[in-house]
């Protein structure tokens, strides 16, 4: 057998975040500050220094997708997008048709908005929608109502926009089964091309999680948010929605390239402060704080060719660079499998052994064994893939890999 | 040195009236640790005592102090004041003449202030009684005085106040030390080295440490355990300042260390007298009483494979650590471990947790069982001390179990809550004693507040449970207690099963009084529904007796056990998750195909809430 642990792939993902919000939403632990947009300015200073740096040593690679998230990437005033793209055009090698996606918020889009993203070649919006039931938006501190996000949806199909997905929410305090369904029906109804769907974690320190402890708003029923991912499932099993991932369907076709790329456990740099990144081999993150990201980047020379440096060292002068992790191949194939079981492609042996040189019968077969006891994994024709109830105890199949 | 200018003492006191800190003002005063060097209750260097801010081993230093011209040596022992290490107080007190007594001057005398005071008087000793922390606010050191001389004898003019904390009235305390403890005695020419602790160094074998009655010793003598006749050649000679510090000789009066190079803590026995091979004395030093262990619980690795790893770490923490005892147990829930002795809870947690920092283990530990006696149908008694090994009801005649002598120190007015949790503990009441004659206290107006020593009889299992956290709570924290086994009595015993997931836990079964045997088989499976985390199915817990079930619970079954949404790519953090719940785990031992963590066998210590 031949083993070949050097084997890479040479496409990059693009995450670029955008650390601004027009308010803070009560459950968000999200790298994000409402009140602090004078920054804004000398921000997409730094982050055209961050891409000239990290185009310039990673300009063997090319790049595939472009992610504007957040924060609330929308918020952004006109003109700001527009050179941040010309940036990553101007240093990385871009694929031909990239797929570049940008998070909005129903709430600061309108006509005019949608239009000039349009023209900036942004191809796909994301709306955090999170509900249709205007009660439950007001429990998450949304700033848009029901209404708000179903005419944004009809204003970003009449301004062209072909791909655009909707974030919902389940397992929301008060929620009920039904309010749910009625979300899910609606959402289908107005056809969007991807829907995620994620169940409300209750973050440490976040004023929701603090409303909750201290009794203020009733604790979410877990059981109840697990009949809700089933429900959500039985809806859309008979619509054109095909489930992709644990949380996330979509029109043939359409699936998220873009995360698609974290799933499939290949590389992408993420740019701003506290983006994470995954290339040649290593995980390492921005610092979080905006300030402190917009000063250490004025040390990078905007006028210096950065392209001979080796990756390592790369990372390693970044001066907005910490948590820098070298991953060795035992705790990449552990991850390969965290991340590649959320997909309903699930992992091939031929693609596990392509990239490892080792078959993953033999080096996880207890584990395997295991899962697939317990019911929550099959092997279908030598390729591993979680089973339905193994997408609802998702955690107890991955924690076997580590 | 003469042994006219030596002074050996120890401190005793109830716990956290303020030994070690009282230590630490002597060490300074006499130079012996200089005020650089100086940290909060420097003898205590062991982790654990450090974090938990208590003396777990008794701890010898040898000072030196100048008095009108002439030069004393003095060696201090330290002892720790809680219940469960009370032999560590015995065994110094047979190493001394003196022994300075602390009072804490804004509790005033508690339980174990009276059980060392009693101790001290059996060994003859002279006793400085010391009230410390008069710095504080409300301390109240005239009426702490008056108790001392109520409750023992002691003279007004004998009674010292201190702070240790600050330093005052320690120079009077030294002049005390020296005026009215005796120098040592020596009767014979022969060595004669009382053996009062021992430690284990790898490059020097067993390390005794000893308090030389009579004779002297030095490097390169050859030694004699005059119990176990073992023989060695001694490896080094030395005194505690507090380090260990090499001398040349070791003569009559004085305290210190003797390295024996001898591989087994066996040969070199704590309460041993250790004499010379060509010089021999014919007459030992009284010893010890052999420590009993007082509880028993089973020690199971967390992963099975750990076996070999927990004994080599058994083996070793025991010579470190006497009062430990354990041999081979199996559990057909748990695996292989050991069935171990300990003087206590407090105990059990420190070994539990010695053995997991210092050897890197995960452990289990089971429910704590104390040791019955049990009369078999043929006549033969055994002891039991494991609900396992508990034979058929049909083959027992009877059932013994172990009784104390509890001491209790508590405010008048909280005598009704104590007779009442004490009472429901299956406990009789011996006798009362005020502690103080209110009449001549004027600082007392109320009689509520003198305080009273009460004494029970109860057994001991029912002590162990939950006892002394109600007892503290129900008090407002003023009682303290200390107890000592008294003896055995029979009593209509059961045992109770524990079956979970229709499989019975033989690790959680647990002996019980006939009577309470339905409470606390209900209270036992509400307390393990809830502590057993939602499996992927659902899981019944049921208590019972024989054949009989007594109680039942469900567990439901966990719907769904998912990550959120993995965003801008942090997979790091996700991954961390995932490790913790791993870790989490880990601490939870597989019995059947349910994960029952380590709380669920500890839950029997709080089934009276
Ligand atoms: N204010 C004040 N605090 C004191 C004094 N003496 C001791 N303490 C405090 O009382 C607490 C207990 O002191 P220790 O010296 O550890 O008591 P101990 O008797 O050695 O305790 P154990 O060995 O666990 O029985 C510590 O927080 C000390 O700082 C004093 O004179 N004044
Ligand atoms: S809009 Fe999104 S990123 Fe901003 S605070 Fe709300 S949830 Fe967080
Ligand atoms: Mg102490």
């Amino acid at each position: 057998m031949m083993i070949n642990p050097e084997i890479q792939d040479d496409s990059l993902s693009i995450y670029i975040h955008i650390p601004f919000c027009q308010t803070k939403c009560p459950y968000c632990d999200f790298n994000t500050y409402s009140g602090i947009e004078s920054l804004i300015p000398d921000y997409v200073k730094a982050i055209n220094s961050e891409i000239h740096y990290w185009g310039d040593s990673l300009n063997d690679l090319s790049v595939r997708t472009i992610f504007f998230g957040g924060g609330t990437p929308s918020y952004l005033p006109e003109g700001h997008l527009e050179s941040i793209l010309n940036q990553v055009y101007k240093f990385f090698q871009i694929e031909s048709a990239p797929e570049i996606t940008i998070e909005c918020n129903p709430n600061d889009i309108d006509t005019d908005k949608l239009t000039y993203l349009r023209k900036t070649g942004i191809n796909r919006l994301s709306f955090g929608v999170q509900s249709l039931d205007d009660n439950l938006l007001t429990i998450l501190g949304r700033r848009h109502s029901s209404e708000d996000a179903l005419t944004a949806f009809a204003k970003a199909r009449e301004a062209g926009f072909n791909n655009i997905s909707l974030d919902f929410m389940y397992g929301l305090p008060r929620q009920t089964l039904t309010q749910w369904e009625d979300t899910l029906n609606q959402a289908i109804e107005i056809n969007p091309d991807h829907l995620s769907l994620y169940c409300l974690t209750l973050e440490p320190g976040t004023p929701m999680k603090k409303s909750i402890d201290s009794a203020n708003i009733p604790s979410p029923d877990q059981d109840l948010a697990a009949d809700m991912y089933t429900t959500a499932n039985k809806i859309l099993e008979n619509t054109v929605y095909d489930q992709y991932e644990i949380s996330n369907w979509s029109k043939p076709g359409l699936n998220s390239l873009h995360n698609l790329t974290y799933w499939r456990n290949k590389q992408y740099i993420g740019m701003g402060p506290g983006g994470h990144s995954y290339v040649h081999k290593t995980r390492f993150n921005n610092i979080n704080s905006p300030r402190q990201y917009i000063k250490r980047l004025n040390h990078i020379d905007p006028n210096k060719n950065y392209n001979k440096r080796l990756p390592s060292q790369t990372i390693n002068t970044m001066p907005t660079v910490e948590n820098i992790e070298y991953i060795e191949s035992k705790l990449e194939m552990s991850e390969t499998i965290m991340l590649g079981l959320r997909l309903s492609e699930g992992i091939s042996e031929e693609s596990f052994n392509h990239r490892f040189g080792l078959s993953i019968h033999e080096v996880f077969k207890e584990s395997i064994a295991e899962a697939i006891d317990l019911g929550l994994m099959i092997n279908e024709n030598g390729t591993l893939k979680l089973t339905d109830k193994g997408n609802l105890f998702s955690n107890e199949v991955f924690l076997k890999f580590f | 040195m003469k042994t006219d200018h030596i002074r050996n003492f120890s401190i005793i006191a109830h716990i956290d009236h303020g030994k070690s800190t009282l230590a630490d003002r002597l060490l300074e005063i006499t130079g012996t640790v200089s005020s650089r060097d100086m940290t909060e209750q420097i003898m205590d260097q062991m982790e654990l005592e450090r974090e938990r801010g208590i003396t777990i081993k008794g701890k010898a230093v040898k000072m030196s102090y100048n008095k009108q011209g002439s030069r004393f040596q003095l060696n201090l022992i330290d002892t720790p004041g809680h219940v469960d290490f009370g032999y560590e107080v015995s065994r110094a007190l047979a190493a001394c003449e003196g022994a300075i007594l602390v009072v804490d001057a804004t509790q005033g005398i508690q339980a174990q202030t009276l059980a060392n005071v009693y101790l001290a008087m059996e060994h003859d000793m002279t006793i400085i009684p010391v009230v410390n922390k008069i710095d504080l606010q409300v301390a109240q050191p005239a009426r702490v005085s008056l108790e001392l001389q109520q409750a023992f004898g002691f003279t007004d003019e004998e009674i010292i106040f201190v702070s240790a904390k600050d330093g005052s009235g320690i120079e009077d305390l030294l002049a005390a030390i020296i005026e009215r403890i005796p120098p040592p005695k020596t009767e014979y020419n022969e060595l004669r080295a009382l053996v009062f602790d021992s430690n284990y160094d790898p490059y020097k074998g067993v390390v005794a440490y000893v308090r030389l009655f009579d004779g002297h010793i030095e490097k390169g003598s050859q030694m004699l355990m005059m119990a176990t006749g073992s023989k060695a050649d001694i490896l080094e000679v030395g005194n505690f300042l507090p380090r260990p510090t090499q001398t040349s000789v070791l003569a009559a009066g004085e305290v210190g260390y003797i390295a024996t190079g001898l591989k087994n803590v066996r040969e070199c026995r704590v309460g041993d007298t250790l004499t010379l091979t060509n010089n021999p004395s014919t007459k030992p030093l009284p010893g010890y009483q052999p420590l009993k262990p007082m509880v028993f619980a089973g020690l199971y690795p967390s992963d099975g494979d750990e076996y070999l790893v927990l004994r080599t770490a058994l083996e070793k923490l025991q010579l470190n650590d006497a009062a430990l005892v354990y041999e081979p147990e199996t559990s057909a829930a748990l695996g292989f471990g050991f069935r171990c002795g300990f003087l206590g809870l407090l105990h059990m947690e420190i070994v539990q947790e010695r053995l997991e920092r210092e050897y890197g283990l995960n452990l289990l530990i089971t429910a704590p069982s104390v040791r019955y006696s049990v009369t078999k149908t043929d006549g033969e008694e055994i002891e039991v001390d494991s609900p396992a090994k508990l034979p058929p009801t049909h083959l027992i005649t009877e059932m013994k179990e172990p009784i104390l002598s509890l001491n209790i120190v508590v405010p008048a007015k909280f005598i009704g809550a104590v007779m009442d949790i004490v009472t429901a503990k299956r406990g009789e009441f011996v006798r009362m004693e005020y502690l103080q004659n209110n009449t001549l206290d004027e600082s007392v107006p109320d009689s509520s507040e003198s305080r009273v020593l009460l004494e029970y009889r109860a057994p001991l299992s029912e002590i162990l449970m939950d006892f002394y956290d109600q007892l503290k709570s129900r008090t407002h924290g003023y009682a303290s207690m200390d107890y000592s086994i008294f003896g055995y009595k029979a009593a209509p015993l059961v045992k109770l099963d524990i079956l979970v997931n229709n499989q019975p836990v033989d690790a959680l079964s647990l002996i019980v009084h006939k009577e309470k045997s339905l409470q606390q088989g209900k209270t036992l499976v509400e307390r393990l529904k809830n502590l057993i985390p939602r499996q992927m199915f659902e899981v019944p817990v049921q208590a019972a007796i024989g054949n009989r079930v007594i109680s039942r619970e469900t567990i439901r079954a966990l719907r769904k056990n998912v990550l959120a949404k993995c965003y801008g790519g942090d997979i790091t953090r996700k991954r961390k998750l995932l490790e913790k719940q791993a870790e989490g785990k880990k601490r939870m031992k597989r019995v059947g195909n349910v994960e029952i963590p380590q709380e669920a066998f500890l839950a029997i210590l709080q089934l009276d809430r």
